[in-house]
């Protein structure tokens, strides 16, 4: 297995008949045995030097699989890529990948990917050919001036550029809204009030405390391949401050509460109080934590007493002192705030409560340092939340666009029914969805564009959250397109941009020539890492690299006193429970329920696959009357689904979670008409300050059906004493391995 | 591997006599070529390649063609380009280099059928064959068709290919035998 | 051949583990799993479904439990788990594969010899030479071993899922038993290009795909025979030897541990305790 080599070119390699061509005889894993002239053996066309049949060779390039843009290396043999392996150059995950990165490949291979161009004619989708395709859209919109809006998921690189560029040929450069269930919106909202920084480092391996209210760091949160290189270090006991202590603070276990060395259970939506309960803790034995505070502030603080907070959290008195002590005797710490603490009303509140922690225990600085500003503005990510799907479905059902286009986003599966978007659709004159997968959206736009998968095309990605560095990650094909007809995104915007702009952009054959000039560009530019302005063999490093080290520049947190008001009662309701709808590593948000590795993954805590569940805490389920296996239904004010009972502890008795990721209605025959989806029954409230949706506020009743699915005794919940996993304090790995 | 399951389970008995060779690795210096034969059939091919116009009439070496033998598990069929190297030139006139040079101008490799074909468990390299019967051998690489002739009988006097060896597992252990080969399941079943 | 040299050369290779195991060994090939490190994320195990060309059976198969996951993550609870309110120290995360036993319990029930022990220390699944009595699945006692009940090759990787196959390792068909295998065909090429290099395997050249892929680096994959090998080099650390039952430790609080290494099938994967802070 050698290195990833410089120069590529797969046509040439194939020659016409293309891959499919190849393969029939190379090596492919088949049933056929020893029989003469029973299989067929092609011969390459035209190979590199450097390709030999039968022996693999690795590329560089950049997964696309979430949002964290971790850096790739792909095996190829006999043009096919095989494996996917961490790039170990890429700072963001250092030659590690997931399991959603892994599972890239059954993206790639799919059986359901759309091949070719398909029109709605009639009320039905089908085929047509790209010019009919791109005259008509061209049509469009001409005809739509600047009522034309592109709705995507996070998107950074030179793609992004293209995409405003293209908004603002037509006059729309507002009509950009970017997408993402699974995001941390109103926690950098917070951090760029009180700290003058959106997305600050946050340095968990030198912590010798880490406080996570919801934040699963492990599984969802940003870039959980790169903050789990952090975890062994910080968990490492000869390094840092020794190894480090993890409590975590949520209402439903997820896998980094899984990780915890304490797990406190709270009410959904009373993390903020908590967090100032706990800061109220620290002011009683140092006051001096509170030097920065507002009066105001303060008396806010001081009505969370201890008595008030229990209450409020569910969570007995005992946990909160545990936690404050620890707070108070371990320093260096860090406190973080993850999706179930955002997602309320008062979810900026909260998590300013939370933050507001880190202040007062002087990390700021420490454990969370300045991020370091790129000088290429223009290809930072433009991250994705869930108030531009609010917006959008306003300004849809406000009929403000006339050509919508889609891409990397599936709203249609996303979007909770009360925010009316299904209906918003109809009244959107043409949708256009630019997609590799038949996904819930996709099969109701008026026009198909089918996208090459990103293992086929070529683009640059910024990641969102840059821990070690800043970097370009390179996304380059590493395997010629399984079919003709689909196209690149950057190649599709091109020919977007080319229409509108010829001046600027006739010159270029396909996005792969932008690209390389692209980055020939930055080459100019002192900021990137090892360039040699010189250097002919710049964009051949680059590819080899899969990364562009940039230089970023310097940042001081500019402190400020944010508004924090956290409601001091719980709100009754006809509706008892919360609703958690939750996300977990491997299907996502939905977006990876077409893959079969990922399906037959089982949840990392609950071990269920392939289907949705109720997951409740037994003491629910006991005033419920319900056991494991029979059929729940959840009902809030806007709907109701149903799914089976599974109980387990790591929930609180008033949350009831229902796993994110399934009830496709469309998607390929792996995720299609598969369990179901909370996502549909949410309320539509929103944030107060910062109009993210309140996605873990929604109330719910829930009853029992009187049926139930067989259950199948399977696996232990315990060990039964016989010590698989044994587990020793850590006063003894400290005495045996610490330094 | 349906067909082959039970063929291969039916020669337990030898297995037991091979692990307890290969660990006494005979260190033969003199290559001990495998017996065997087998009565291949014809396989047709797209063009009815002539390897003894090649090897016998012009001496052209096993590994001109067939140059990913030492690097890799297989040896490979010759991409076309490499044949058109030569043919863009030589015998343009004969019909079957004008049905290689159609292939050429469309852009395709013409679609061979395998001959020597093994099973789908079978780990089989080339390299490490060449390696340990060539050039660890100081073996004279221009003679190089006769260790091929091993495994793939006498090409210079074939026009297409025919298999006549066995290539079974009783055949391949018997040369493992004889020649200190690896005797352990595990080095050639995957 | 007679039946009577089988059954010799049987003994012969039965020897037990305390009689100096089974083989002169050429490696001896070794995990060291830090449970501390382990976050329970499943990387290693869709990693091995990519590297392993293993089938996806489905949901109604899974429910079964039969599921062909080679390295599979099981999560436990604690003990006094029923009388807590909450799992207030977090789930305890285990990833189980074979464990290639030194003296392992599969290989002698198998009728037809099809699971063995290699000279590099392997558990050896030949699989053409499957019959699928499951006798060696029965006699597993850490339960890695899985069973193709069906022909997965027909359903599993509808076109064109097929063309990520691993061509250095084959499809399994319907009858045949498959298990972790270290992924060998990793091994065999490192060999290979070690050998047409004349030299040995260098530690850390490869590793197994899911000790590439995990997050945290909490497998370690090589070689015990290398002496300076970080396998070798963390089994010495903790003071875990083979060919016991009982680890008799200079110093009993080091966290290395074996599975089931009172059953002396010795196994080749050491595991390190499972830290927790109880004093927050």
């Amino acid at each position: 297995m050698s290195g990833p080599v410089k120069r590529r070119d797969f046509l040439k390699i194939m020659g016409a008949t293309g891959v499919g061509g190849t393969l029939a005889g190379c090596d492919l894993p088949s049933t056929v045995t020893l029989e003469e002239g029973k299989e067929d053996v092609v011969s390459y066309f035209m190979p590199e030097e450097y390709v030999i049949p039968g022996v693999g060779v690795w590329f560089a390039s950049t997964c696309m699989q979430c949002t964290a843009g971790c850096g790739v290396h792909g095996r190829i043999r006999e043009g096919r890529v095989l494996k996917i392996e961490g790039n170990p150059d890429s700072p963001v995950n250092k030659g590690k990948t997931c399991q959603m990165g892994q599972a890239g490949l059954q993206g790639h291979y799919n059986p359901d990917r759309i091949k070719e161009p398909m029109m709605r004619e009639g009320g039905k989708l089908s085929a047509v050919t790209w010019e009919k395709a791109m005259g008509v859209l061209k049509e469009k919109t001409a005809s739509a001036g600047n009522k034309v809006a592109w709705f995507s998921g996070t998107v950074s690189g030179h793609q992004s550029a293209l995409i405003s560029n293209y908004l603002d040929s037509v006059g729309a450069s507002k009509n950009h809204y970017t997408h993402e269930i699974v995001n941390s919106a109103v926690w950098q909202a917070v951090n760029r009030d009180m700290l003058g920084d959106s997305m600050p480092k946050l340095d968990i391996e030198n912590a010798a405390l880490v406080l996570s209210f919801g934040a699963d760091f492990l599984g969802t949160w940003m870039s959980p391949v790169h903050f789990a290189g952090k975890w062994a270090k910080f968990r490492s006991v000869s390094s840092g401050p020794g190894r480090g202590t993890l409590i975590q603070v949520e209402s439903k276990m997820s896998l980094t509460g899984g990780n915890a060395d304490l797990w406190v259970a709270v009410r959904p939506g009373s993390e903020g109080a908590f967090a100032l309960g706990l800061a109220n803790y620290i002011l009683m034995s140092s006051p001096e934590a509170g030097n920065s505070l507002s009066g105001e502030l303060k008396t806010h603080i001081a009505s969370f007493d201890m008595d008030t907070v229990s209450k409020l959290t569910g969570t007995s008195q005992d946990y909160i002192k545990r936690v404050g002590d620890a707070l108070i005797n371990r320093s260096p710490s860090l406190v973080l705030a993850g999706a179930s603490v955002e997602g309320h009303e008062h979810g900026y509140d909260a998590v300013a409560a939370v933050m507001l922690l880190n202040v007062m225990l002087g990390n700021i600085g420490k454990t969370i340092q300045p991020s370091s500003p790129s000088p290429f503005q223009q290809l930072e990510a433009r991250q994705g939340g869930t108030r531009d799907l609010v917006e959008f479905s306003k300004a849809a059902t406000a009929k403000e666009f006339d050509v919508v286009f889609f891409s990397g986003a599936n709203p249609v599966f996303t979007a909770p029914e009360s925010l009316g978007l299904t209906k918003a659709l109809e009244n959107t004159g043409f949708k256009v969805a630019i997609s590799t997968f038949p996904d819930d959206t996709t099969m109701q736009a008026d026009l198909v564009l089918p996208l090459a998968s990103y293992i086929e095309d070529w683009g640059t990605h910024v990641p969102a959250y840059q821990g070690d560095g800043n970097v370009l990650s390179i996304q380059q094909p590493l395997m010629e397109k399984l079919y003709s007809g689909t196209k690149g995104l950057g190649d599709l915007l091109l020919e977007l941009l080319k229409d509108k702009n010829p001046g600027q952009y006739g010159a270029y054959k396909d996005y792969y020539a932008y690209l390389q000039d692209a980055i020939k560009t930055m080459q100019g530019s002192s900021s990137v890492k090892g360039r040699e302005a010189n250097n002919k063999n710049f964009w051949n490093s680059t590819l080899q690299a899969g990364v562009i080290n940039i230089e970023g520049g310097n940042k001081k947190f500019a402190l400020n006193n944010v508004d924090i008001k956290v409601p001091v009662s719980a709100s009754d309701s006809d509706y008892p429970y919360y609703l958690v709808p939750s996300p977990r590593m491997g299907l996502f948000d939905g977006r990876h329920a077409n893959l079969p590795w990922l399906q037959e993954s089982p949840d990392q805590i609950a071990k269920i696959a392939w289907k949705s569940w109720v997951e409740i805490h037994p003491s629910t389920a006991k005033k419920l009357g319900v056991e494991r296996g029979d059929i729940i239904e959840l009902s809030s004010e806007h709907g109701s689904i149903e799914a089976e009972v599974y109980t387990m502890k790591s929930i609180h008795p008033d949350a009831i979670a229902v796993p994110l990721g399934q009830g496709h209605e469309e998607y390929g025959r792996f995720a299609k008409g598969l369990g179901v989806n909370p996502l549909k029954i949410l309320t539509a409230k929103t944030d107060r300050k910062t109009g993210e949706l309140a996605m873990y506020a929604t109330r719910i009743k829930a009853k029992a059906t009187g049926r139930s699915e067989f259950v199948r005794m399977r696996g232990n919940k315990t060990q039964g004493g016989r010590k698989f996993v044994r587990t020793i304090n850590v006063d003894l790995l400290k005495r045996t391995e610490g330094a | 591997m349906k067909a082959l399951k039970y063929l291969l389970a039916s020669s337990l008995i030898s297995v037991f006599l091979v692990v307890s060779f290969g660990l006494n690795s005979v260190s033969a210096k003199e290559a001990i070529p495998p017996g065997g034969s087998h009565d291949g059939v014809d396989v047709p091919q797209p063009i009815e390649f002539p390897h003894n116009i090649h090897v016998e009439d012009n001496g052209i070496n096993c590994m001109y063609c067939h140059t990913y033998a030492r690097r890799s598990k297989v040896a490979g069929i010759p991409p076309t380009s490499k044949c058109m190297g030569c043919h863009k030139i030589i015998a343009t006139d004969k019909p079957r280099i004008q049905k290689l040079t159609e292939y050429w101008t469309k852009g395709e490799s013409p679609r061979w059928k395998k001959v020597h074909d093994l099973p789908d468990f079978v780990h089989f390299t080339h390299e490490r064959h060449i390696k340990r019967f060539v050039f660890d051998q100081d073996y004279p690489v221009e003679d190089v068709k006769e260790i091929c002739a091993f495994c793939h009988g006498q090409l210079k006097e074939m026009t297409v290919a025919n298999k006549v060896k066995p290539l079974n597992m009783g055949w391949c252990v018997s040369c493992h035998e004889a020649n200190g080969g690896p005797g352990d399941c595990w080095k050639c079943h995957k | 051949m007679s039946l009577s040299n089988i059954l010799n050369n049987w003994s012969h290779y039965r020897r037990g583990a305390e009689e100096g195991g089974h083989h002169t060994y050429e490696h001896r090939w070794a995990m060291a799993i830090n449970l501390d490190m382990c976050i329970g994320c499943n990387a290693c195990s869709t990693a091995c479904y990519s590297e392993n060309n293993l089938a996806v059976v489905g949901r109604e198969k899974f429910d079964k439990g039969q599921a062909m996951h080679w390295l599979r993550l099981e999560r436990y609870w604690d003990e006094d788990s029923a009388e807590k309110e909450f799992p207030d120290s977090g789930a305890k995360f285990l990833p189980m594969m074979c464990q290639q036993c030194g003296s392992a319990t599969c290989e002698p029930v198998c009728p037809v010899a099809a699971t063995y022990h290699t000279p590099d220390g392997l558990n050896a699944q030949v699989y053409n030479r499957c019959i699928g009595s499951r006798y060696c699945s029965n006699n597993c006692p850490f339960r890695v071993r899985y069973f193709n009940f069906y022909s997965y090759y027909e359903t599993s990787w509808p076109e064109p899922l097929n063309l990520q196959l691993n061509p250095d390792i084959t499809v399994r068909d319907k009858g045949v038993m498959e298990k972790c295998t270290f992924c060998v065909q990793r091994i065999r090429t490192a060999q290979d290009t070690a050998k047409m290099a004349d030299r040995n395997i260098i530690d850390g050249e490869f590793t197994t795909a899911c000790a590439q892929a995990c997050p945290t680096s909490a497998i370690v994959f090589g070689d015990t025979m290398d002496a300076d090998s970080q396998v070798t080099r963390l089994w010495k650390k903790h003071q875990v030897v083979r060919h016991t039952t009982k680890q008799d430790k200079r110093n009993p609080e080091l966290r290395g541990y074996r599975i089931f290494e009172e059953l002396n099938v010795d196994p080749s994967i050491m595991y390190l305790e499972r830290v927790r802070d109880t004093e927050v």
